[in-house]
């Protein structure tokens, strides 16, 4: 069990430092809470359940993105650990490696994953299967109201 | 030269795949001539490598080309490979030449029918198919070519389709054929049994190493027979030939006559050295052949049809080289195979020519002084009556006398019937000839019978009989060249008897004539004076009259009632057993497959409830079956 | 992976042994390079070039076949295993590329789809088939099958417009990963009860060893079976593919019915055969009873469909048994007739979803069985290749089915299963009447109608139509996983019309050349038996 020492004091200290900045976030910040301020609108009616949040799918693609090099990043490690061992053979394989990623990456850039602003590409709103007798079932006489 | 084998093949089954695919777009006479030309190169790469084998010593004369690997099953494994032999290159060489001219013929034959591109694929085919069953190596690839020509036949009899009597034909010989084909099959799986192996060659060493002992031949052989029998119209097997008169002349003149219902024969031919040890399977061979010589040589001289005569000629004249077969004389059953394809395929292209001239009247009572309009057509259709009559110095002179001689050499009787047959052949023909060419012109005042319902693409009318265009005229006169030299094939004179020498690698050498030079030369001259005495009759009866009742008796004219008998014991009988046992079918049969398919039913209705759709469901089901598979495997375990 | 300390011992690494995957994996990353930096053009650029390197796979997998021989040798520290099996497989796999290419191609155009992603897909989910099949390790197995499996899940999904691909998509990655996650724990058990997960090794360290507690053993081999016999579609482990199959887009249900199985079967070849062909005695009576249920579920099953996408799914189930079948028989004779099933079952399969792909039209909607009435008198080449890969799949003589499925029979009697083989030979008489049905339906006349039309209208075998008590109405809920389709989409589905739409370029050649393979390699079967043969010879 001696090898999990570190792991285990790793945890310990993950631990205490989030307690940490909890308590002292509560202890530094000034608190002065009025019924107005704790309302989550300062009008209309008082929700009685959170609205869903939504996200622009966009923020996942970043996300996976991120991912893709975080992991990429972490093969670096070892791999620079025993480089000297490793000589040519090992930097032709790190090359392949990060090329494949950087394809990847060239890939989604050119697809517009890290694109913000408004779309460029217009892709049809309207469902591919949809046809004027399928619109007229889901509106039905009454309009959307029904 | 040798290595151009499987060009002979292949150019015909080119020549099949290129007309089936671009024929209709080549249309008429295009496609025709597109066939004609793949059959004339497979006659150039026979003759190439016929070439080779003569640079080879006699003794070795003999070339297997392995092709490719077929299938294998077990022991058995078939390849497609070729034997070049001097017999399969003798059938091959007069195969693709005979079968040459009669492309050529056909070209004009067939002109201005609707399905012109569709004969000459099916025309094609047939070569190709044929020429497979003689090049083969072995057995299961000759069956494949057997089986190809049959259907060949088969297609082509019922060519004109809408016809019923075509139709019905087409059927009727099939089912003969299939008869027959039931004893080859059952005769490869004996010899396969015995020798573990199809290959004629090693057939042959598990021979002579003693694998096959004698009744075994004796019963193989006697399957072949059967297959032969129904593949060459022998009795009781014969019926459909007639039949078949009913396909476009150029078929009959191809199929039913010069090559494939000269399979049967090249088979038994093949199997030489087998009947070289069965005697009791000789005389059978060589009785039915006699007796089906005679018979079918009867019944023709009382037909009225142009091409029923030839057809019942033919019947006779496959006879003779059974006859031969069985005498051990396979060189004259070779000999007279190939004179009969040039002289029977020369009567038929005649007697095409003469329907086609005549606006498809086939009935030679209402025909006569044809030669005046056709001189082409009715001077090569004397030179092929004096051929098959066996006037010397014709090509059936020879090829006849050869089979007699050796007839006589194996059994007086079968010699004494030959020489009657060889008699009514020589007047058969010559009342046919007679009758179409020679005499008054009938036509004049009977009139056509019922040209109405024959649809030959040629109805058009007008007034008189004309002579065949140049391109079916061309083949005709080819042929009668042939049927006048062919007898330089095997002319019994010592040094002159090439074919002899040609085939004495593969065939065991004929009996030893032991007659002295005096008794063959007057055997000969018997022949001669019975050739003549036919000729002679034939003129003298028919040359006047058209009408002689008595020498045409009707149950001659009924082929001995042959077809009625068959019909009656086997079609009628059949198809009241074939009424119980359908019957039976629609209880048992038809109960049990019906029962299978509601329990499939209902198990499937109720099994298909599992597949609800819910991924849940699916995992449970993947986790139950882990777990059941799980326990399973471990309960195994010595734990 | 084993870092020693001080020298480390650098693997050689032999290129050209791995070429064909190589190739399938570098390919898709040139041709995403290209889809960055360019982009105008259509679809045709895309198929063009996964076709050619297609062909130079198969060639790569040609030349290793040659090369190799019979020696076969490991590559890559004992990861791969360089022999004639897994250039077959590879070769198979190349080809399989290249038809789903073409058929891809004629998808993206009706789909108006211009994009690299599903050939490049295709290419990357076969280069770990490849590595399924050249596997000399567990864990490259493994990996191979997640490089497989992760890019199906994708292409499952391709039909963005089409609510079932994401569906098919989303229970093909459930249930995939779960059947991931029983393999790799399989192969933790393996490792544990033998110290390693190289084949070979594991081979010979139960041949020089008798395992007394071999319960761990035991219960890894069992899960790997499981593991794989989800990607093979064995019962009970099928449950996924006729919805997979019924929703992903047909270019991607033929590649996946031909590949993933092809890969499968290679796999449990290989960890079956060979790292524990010792233990046969525990497993042939799992593979036995897995190929039994197959064939009976697969063909019962078949019958009651009226979606052909579904039946085909079925019916592969069926074939799944047949092939399981060879398995179990643990023989030269099973190995051989294993490997011609594959290869003829992967033509035969990818040929019958390119006419699904046709008939279905835009969205792959039409497949009800009465949208292939009289598809002979609309387009009678399609009908008459679908007839011969129909009867192919059936086993009628002349085709390659007939000897695939006779040589799996015979080494089943070979190896004295001789209820497995009556059991087969029934279950493909069961499903001929199916694949009989389709194509006595495509020679039936056309009649423009919907499939609410009344029951029994479009059975083509009215005889046997009475005996169904519901015909039409068990189509609905149960069977389509309406869960997540809406009605309304389902009744938009089901009021199209028969359109008489152009054949695609693509669709033409795939279906030219898989029929034709059927039938010549069904009339002259000694190249291909002799291939299959020469395969499984050395183990």
């Amino acid at each position: 069990m001696e090898q999990y020492l570190g792991v285990f004091v790793l945890i310990v200290l993950g631990a205490l430092f989030a307690a940490l900045s909890f308590t002292a976030s509560r202890l530094l910040g000034p608190s002065k809470p009025t019924v107005a301020k704790r309302a989550p609108y300062e009008c209309g009616i008082v929700p009685n359940l959170e609205p869903v949040q939504r996200f622009p799918v966009r923020f996942y693609l970043v996300a996976m993105i991120f991912i893709i090099f975080d992991i990429e990043v972490v093969f670096l490690y070892p791999w620079a650990v025993i480089y000297s061992q490793l000589r040519l053979f090992g930097l032709a394989e790190m090359v392949v490696f990060a090329a494949a990623v950087v394809v990847a990456f060239a890939y989604l850039v050119s697809n517009g994953a890290l694109d913000w602003g408004p779309r460029k590409r217009i892709q049809p709103t309207v469902s591919y299967e949809r046809t004027a007798e399928t619109t007229l079932r889901r509106l039905p006489p009454g309009g959307r109201a029904a | 030269m040798l290595q151009a084998a499987f060009l002979i093949l292949a150019l015909p089954l080119a020549g099949f795949v290129l007309l089936a695919i671009f024929g209709r777009r080549l249309g008429d006479p295009a496609a025709g001539y597109l066939g004609a030309l793949a059959i004339a190169a497979a006659f150039v790469s026979a003759l190439v490598t016929w070439a080779g084998l003569l640079a080879l010593p006699s003794a070795s004369r003999q070339y297997q080309q392995h092709l490719f690997g077929w299938f294998s099953a077990g022991s058995l494994k078939v390849p497609v490979a070729l034997l070049v032999d001097p017999l399969s290159m003798t059938m091959a060489l007069f195969v693709t030449g005979v079968a040459t001219l009669i492309h050529l013929y056909s070209v004009g034959y067939m002109r201005g029918d609707p399905q012109y591109s569709k004969f000459f694929v099916y025309l094609n085919l047939f070569v190709f198919s044929m020429l497979t069953l003689v090049l083969s190596n072995n057995l299961v690839l000759t069956f494949l070519g057997w089986e190809g020509v049959g259907a060949c036949s088969y297609w082509l009899i019922s060519f004109w389709f809408h016809r019923p009597s075509a139709a019905s034909a087409g059927k009727k010989a099939f089912i003969y054929n299939r008869v027959g084909d039931v004893g080859f099959l059952v005769a490869m799986f004996l010899i396969f049994d015995k020798t573990h192996t199809l290959n004629y060659t090693a057939i042959f060493a598990a021979l002579h190493g003693g694998m096959l002992s004698g009744p075994v031949v004796t019963v193989a052989l006697l399957l072949l027979f059967l297959g032969a029998v129904g593949k060459s119209a022998q009795i009781p097997l014969y019926p459909w030939l007639v039949d078949a008169m009913e396909g476009p002349t150029p078929v009959s003149a191809l199929i039913h006559a010069a090559t494939m219902v000269t399979a049967g024969v090249y088979l038994m031919t093949r199997m030489s050295p087998l009947l070289a040890v069965s005697q009791t399977a000789s005389v059978v061979v060589a009785s039915v052949g006699v007796i089906t010589a005679f018979v079918a040589a009867a019944a023709a001289c009382a037909q009225q049809d142009i091409k029923r005569v030839l057809a019942y000629s033919t019947v006779s004249q496959l006879g003779y080289m059974f006859l031969a077969v069985g005498a051990h004389a396979y060189v004259a059953a070779i000999f007279l195979m190939v004179a009969h394809a040039f002289y029977k395929a020369l009567l038929f292209l005649g007697a095409g020519s003469v329907i086609h001239g005549m606006h498809d009247e086939q009935d030679i009572k209402r025909m006569g002084g044809l030669r005046r309009y056709m001189p082409v057509t009715a001077a090569t259709f004397v030179v092929a009556w004096l051929a098959i009559g066996g006037v010397p110095p014709l090509a059936g002179f020879w090829a006849k006398g050869d089979v007699l001689l050796n007839a006589w050499a194996d059994a007086r009787w079968m010699w004494a019937v030959g020489l009657l047959t060889a008699l009514l052949t020589a007047y058969y023909i010559g009342r046919e000839t007679v009758l179409v060419f020679y005499g008054p012109e009938r036509w004049r005042s009977l009139g056509p019978t019922s040209a109405s319902d024959r649809s030959d693409a040629h109805g058009n009318a007008s007034s008189d009989p004309h002579e065949a265009p140049a391109v079916m005229t061309l083949p005709l006169v080819v042929l009668a060249a042939a049927s006048v030299l062919g007898g330089l094939l095997n002319l019994p004179f010592s040094g002159m008897d090439v074919l002899t020498h040609w085939l004495s690698p593969v065939v065991t050498a004929p009996r030893i004539l032991s007659l002295g030079v005096s008794a063959r030369w007057t055997l000969e001259a018997a022949d001669a004076v019975v050739a003549l005495l036919g000729v002679a009759l034939a003129v003298g009866l028919w040359r006047k009259r058209s009408d002689r009742q008595a020498l045409e008796p009707h149950w001659l004219l009924a082929g001995w009632g042959l077809d009625e008998a068959m019909d009656r014991i086997f079609a009628r009988s059949g198809t009241r057993l074939a009424a119980v046992a359908a019957d039976g079918d629609t209880r048992v049969i038809d109960g049990a497959v019906m029962g299978v398919a509601r329990a499939v039913r209902y198990g499937g209705a109720r099994l298909r409830l599992l597949q609800s759709g819910y991924v849940r469901n699916y995992a449970l089901g993947i986790a139950l079956g882990t777990v059941v598979i799980l326990g399973y495997i471990v309960s195994r375990a010595a734990l | 992976m084993a870092v020693i300390a001080g020298a480390l011992a650098i693997p050689h690494i032999s290129y050209i042994s791995i070429l064909p995957e190589l190739i399938a994996m570098g390919a898709p990353m040139v041709m995403l390079l290209w889809s960055a930096t360019t982009r105008s053009g259509g679809p045709g650029r895309w198929t063009a070039f996964t076709v050619v390197a297609s062909v130079a796979a198969f060639l790569a997998s040609v030349e290793i076949w040659v090369k190799v021989g019979t020696h076969p040798y490991t590559a890559v520290a004992g990861a791969i295993l360089v022999d004639r099996f897994s250039a077959f497989l590879s070769g198979i796999f190349a080809v399989a590329m290249g038809l789903f290419a073409l058929l891809a191609h004629d998808w993206a155009v009706r789909e108006d789809e211009s994009g690299p992603e599903l050939p490049a897909l295709g290419m990357l989910s076969a280069s770990g088939a490849m590595l399924m099949a050249a596997a000399g390790d567990l864990v490259v197995v493994f990996l191979g099958l997640e490089i497989m499996s992760i890019a199906l899940y994708v292409m499952a999904a391709m039909n963005r417009r089409r609510l079932a691909s994401g569906e098919a998509a989303l229970k093909y990655f459930v249930l995939g990963a779960f059947s991931s996650a029983i393999f790799l724990y399989g192969i933790a058990l393996t490792y544990g009860a033998t110290g390693t997960t190289n084949i070979a090794r594991i081979a010979s360290y139960l041949a020089s060893n008798v395992v007394v507690s071999n319960g761990v053993l035991l219960a890894g081999m069992a899960m790997l079976i499981v593991g794989l016999g989800f990607k093979v579609a064995a019962v009970p482990f099928h449950t996924w593919s006729p919805d997979v199959y019924q929703g992903s887009p047909s270019p991607v249900t033929a590649f996946m019915s031909a590949v993933a199985k092809a890969a499968g079967f290679a796999a449990l070849v290989r960890v079956l055969m060979e790292a524990m062909g010792t233990l046969r005695l525990d497993w042939q009576p799992a593979i036995y009873v897995l190929a039994v249920l197959s064939l009976v579920v697969g063909g019962i099953l078949t019958v009651v469909q009226r979606d052909v996408k579904r039946m085909l799914a079925y019916s592969s189930i069926s074939h799944a048994g047949f092939v399981l079948a060879a398995l179990q028989s643990a023989s030269a004779a099973g190995r051989s007739a294993l490997a011609y099933y594959v290869a003829a079952y992967t033509l035969m399969i990818i040929g019958s979803f390119a006419v699904a792909g046709h008939v279905g039209g835009p969205g792959d909607r039409s497949q009800d069985l009465s949208s292939y009435r009289g598809l002979s008198s609309r387009h009678p080449a399609v009908g008459f290749a679908f007839t011969i890969l129909l009867l192919g799949q059936a086993g009628a003589p002349f085709t390659t089915g007939f000897l695939a499925k006779f040589y799996v029979v015979s080494a089943a009697v070979g190896n004295g299963s001789y209820t497995l083989a009556v059991v087969a030979m029934l279950s493909a008489v069961v499903t001929a009447f199916f694949y009989l049905r389709i194509v006595l339906g495509l020679y039936g006349s056309e009649e423009p109608s919907t499939p609410e039309g009344p029951p029994g209208v479009l059975e083509p075998q009215p005889a046997l139509v009475g005996s169904v008590g519901e015909p039409q109405a068990s189509h609905g809920a149960e069977e389509r996983g309406s869960v997540v389709v809406p009605e309304v989409l389902v009744a938009a589905s089901a009021t199209q019309v028969i359109e008489v739409s152009e054949v695609g370029a693509g669709t033409s050649v795939v279906l030219a050349l898989c029929a034709a393979a059927t039938v010549v390699l069904g009339v002259w079967p000694s190249p291909l038996l002799d291939l299959a043969k020469a395969a499984t010879i050395i183990f």
